[in-house]
């Protein structure tokens, strides 16, 4: 594979990064495999003293596990979307982040079903939801669409590592054989011929069109297990939509999160610059926006219609006694802050974008918690000589340690993956020469839009 | 920029610690509200047409301005004046802050003028201050006697005063008939007794029961000053017969079938976008095959 300058000097940038795991790389993964060997020790006491070690009960039987599950389908948006339109669109900025992303995207829809695994009390039955599948249940559709979609994602993925794939097989990299021959099966006999870039460009564009409503599909059914249902705060029609925005809104904060940390960790500013942070800032900005209108048309109808069981549950997010500080924090850090931030020239920067995208990605965590947990305390009928334990719901530490346990594995996929293949993908700049390319060294101004 | 990086992630986690339990940690809320206030509790009593009687207590707490109701709690339930107490036994209040006892007629012990006194006291938890209500009635029974003359349906109602050891008629008392649905009962009418101490109240015939049409009838006297509540019930079957079989539904998600149209739009979702999988995969094939021979 002959490389222009302009990839020959990415590629010699990153190539370090690939070839050496490095004591740093090391220690991060050890410390995220303790969370996980912490998850794990979690995990067994679950399976062998059952889902009693949780604090889900009768009537609230789904709590922290399924607000990650939500929230990791969520921010495998960041791939999905913003990829995909980005490549429809033909937008040229996309090509330094689309890795990251799509990164994100496969990551997280590994991690995201496993929660659901988490929250089965009967993994034995498991088998029964494709032996015996129920066309008409929404856990049905749920299941085929996030296994289609993961297929994609994977997908997607590969097609975008196909040419790097080539890079690496030919440019003789310091590492074991057997990662050698893995890249060179993974090229599948790619050379770069005008015939091999047509077929890969064409499945890339198949791609980039059916992943978009794929993804929308996805987190409307996820929204739908919700919506489908009788209960007070989650039977809107608005549902579909709602989650198909957050899920986006979250996607592009983590996706900002990520490129902050590894422009910084491997000295990427030459190519994940500044404009990139502004220009995936203002999309947060309008996400954020159509959010929080969304949020406030959800509440607002809900709380006008003064219906005993929707008053119930606002009732209970708007009093500081139950849930009123987190539904605080969710709406200020998860609508205003980032509205905020991008809104004014003077904290439009790279620190302070990934700062909000932080702030806001935690508070749609909180969110998602907030949609689950308030709505399950407040049940439709009425339960007569019931526990408090079982109508007040709190995590335990089991559940906070297998959470705390997907977040690592998430950690821990990225960093091995980014030292399997480079951040940046060399292949997307075969059309440019490094002359014709402006580069914005570190410290120096944005460029404009 | 550092330093406001820090601020920031110090102020977060400082609100995660702070912030009330919900998310932090499995929390007893019961416990730790209820510390430091002193609980009150609301006394019942209910005589039933067989001579037994319930004894209800609702316990609280007047917590930051609200009342909260007391869960888990023990309440003892006494009979006689302090001198001559005897107790009847305890009961735990219920996630409502409720806790029942039901009393048998043959523990029941009244004073000289007849009357029962009951005492239901809570002998204080942890830092939760001791609590006691006390209710003194006399001792009355209701009877209710179903009556249908020719297409008219009514309820005898009769009340009486136990409290002198034999039965007398209690009269110029008002009295609600009443017909139990699924959740609390429906009132149907009210009467006053009269010398005899009898009212008679009418019953709908249209009113919906059970599969066999049966429908339980209540006569109750609420919060009387001198006895308390009376209540006494007759299963009758005066009511619609109304099957609580289930009819063959429509659509449900129990059905052995899918709506078509709902199968029609699965099958041409699927088919669509794994047709496109296929499409990629036959050109990842394709590219593979077309690998120039000279690389190799």
């Amino acid at each position: 594979m002959q490389l222009n300058s302009f990839q020959q000097q990415a590629f010699d940038h990153q190539r370090p990064v690939i070839e050496k795991f490095g004591r740093r790389t090391w220690m991060w993964t050890i410390f995220f495999l303790l969370w996980i060997i912490l998850g794990g020790y979690a995990l067994y006491l679950q399976i062998a003293d059952g889902h009693i070690v949780t604090g889900m009960r009768d009537n609230v039987v789904w709590g922290l596990y399924i607000a990650n599950f939500i929230f990791f389908i969520g921010i495998s948006y960041a791939g999905a979307v913003i990829s995909g339109i980005l490549h429809i669109l033909k937008v040229e900025w996309r090509k330094p982040i689309i890795r990251i992303a799509e990164m994100i995207t496969v990551i997280a829809t590994i991690i995201g079903p496993v929660f659901i695994l988490l929250c089965v009390g009967r993994f034995d039955r498991l088998h029964h939801l494709i032996l015996y599948p129920r066309l008409q249940s929404p856990i049905t559709w749920d299941v085929l669409a996030i296994s289609t979609y993961f297929t994609g994602s994977v997908i997607f993925l590969y097609l975008a590592l196909i040419k790097d794939f080539a890079i690496y097989r030919d440019a003789k990299l310091k590492v074991p054989k057997w990662r050698q021959k893995v890249y060179k099966a993974l090229a599948i006999g790619y050379r770069g011929t005008p015939s091999q870039k047509r077929h890969i460009k064409i499945s890339m564009n198949l791609m980039a069109v059916i992943i978009i409503p794929l993804a929308i599909i996805v987190h409307s059914v996820l929204s739908w297990i919700f919506g489908m249902t009788l209960r007070p705060g989650w039977h809107s029609t608005i549902f579909g939509p709602y989650f198909v925005l957050a899920a986006i809104y979250s996607g592009t904060g983590v996706l900002i999160m990520a490129m902050w940390v590894y422009r910084r960790m491997y000295k990427l500013y030459d190519y994940i610059q500044d404009k990139h942070f502004i220009y995936l800032g203002y999309i947060m900005l309008v996400l954020g926006a159509g959010y929080g209108y969304f949020t406030f048309s959800e509440y607002l109808t809900d709380w006008f219609g003064s219906e005993k069981w929707d008053s119930e549950v606002i009732h209970k997010l708007f009093s500081f006694s139950e849930y009123g500080w987190w539904f605080l924090f969710a709406n200020v850090a998860g609508i205003l802050l980032p509205i905020f931030i991008v809104a004014f020239p003077k904290t439009r920067k790279p620190g302070w974008i990934a700062l909000a995208s932080l702030f806001m990605v935690a508070a749609l965590w909180v969110k998602r918690y907030l949609i689950i947990v308030p709505t399950l305390e407040s049940p439709l009928l009425p339960i007569q000589d019931t526990r408090l334990e079982y109508v007040k719901y709190s995590p335990t530490w089991v559940e906070w340690a297998l959470t705390l346990a997907g977040i690592a594995t998430f950690f821990l996929f990225f960093t091995l993956m980014s030292k399997f293949v480079t951040i940046i993908p060399i292949s997307e700049f075969e059309d440019k020469e490094k002359a014709t390319e402006k580069i914005t060294k570190p410290g120096s101004e944005v460029i404009p839009a | 920029m550092k330093k406001i990086y820090q601020l920031l992630i110090t102020s977060f986690l400082a609100l995660l610690i702070i912030s009330p339990g919900k998310i932090i940690a499995q929390t007893d809320t019961t416990k730790k509200e209820a510390a430091t206030y002193s609980p009150l509790i609301e006394f019942v009593s209910v005589q039933k047409s067989d001579n037994s009687v319930d004894l209800k207590t609702s316990v609280k707490a007047k917590i930051n301005g609200t009342l909260t109701k007391l869960t888990g709690l023990k309440i003892e339930f006494t009979i006689g004046s302090d001198s001559t107490a005897k107790k009847l036994g305890d009961a735990i209040t219920d996630s409502k802050g409720v806790a029942v006892f039901y009393c048998k007629s043959d523990q029941l012990t009244t004073d000289k003028e007849g009357k029962l006194n009951f005492k239901a006291s809570f002998a204080g938890k942890d830092s939760l201050e001791s609590a006691e209500e006390m209710i003194a009635v006399k001792r009355g029974r209701l009877e209710i006697i179903p009556v249908k003359e020719d297409s008219l349906l009514t309820v005898k109602v009769k009340l009486v005063d136990l409290s002198t050891g034999t039965e007398r008629p209690v009269d110029s008392t008002a009295l609600g008939v009443y017909v139990k649905r699924l959740f609390s009962a429906l009132k149907l009418g009210e009467g006053t007794t009269d010398a005899t101490g009898e009212t008679t109240v009418e019953i709908p015939k249209d009113l919906p029961g059970d599969a066999k049409g049966n429908l339980t009838l209540l006569a109750r006297l609420d919060e009387n000053e001198t006895y308390g509540n009376l209540e006494a019930s007759v299963v009758q079957q005066w009511g619609t017969p109304v099957s609580d079989e289930l009819i063959e539904l429509p659509r449900a998600l129990w059905s052995s079938h899918p709506p078509i149209w709902m199968l029609v739009t699965f099958i041409i979702l699927m088919s669509t976008v794994w047709g496109h999988y296929l499409v990629i995969i036959i050109q990842l094939f394709r590219l593979r095959k077309e690998e120039p021979k000279t690389a190799l």
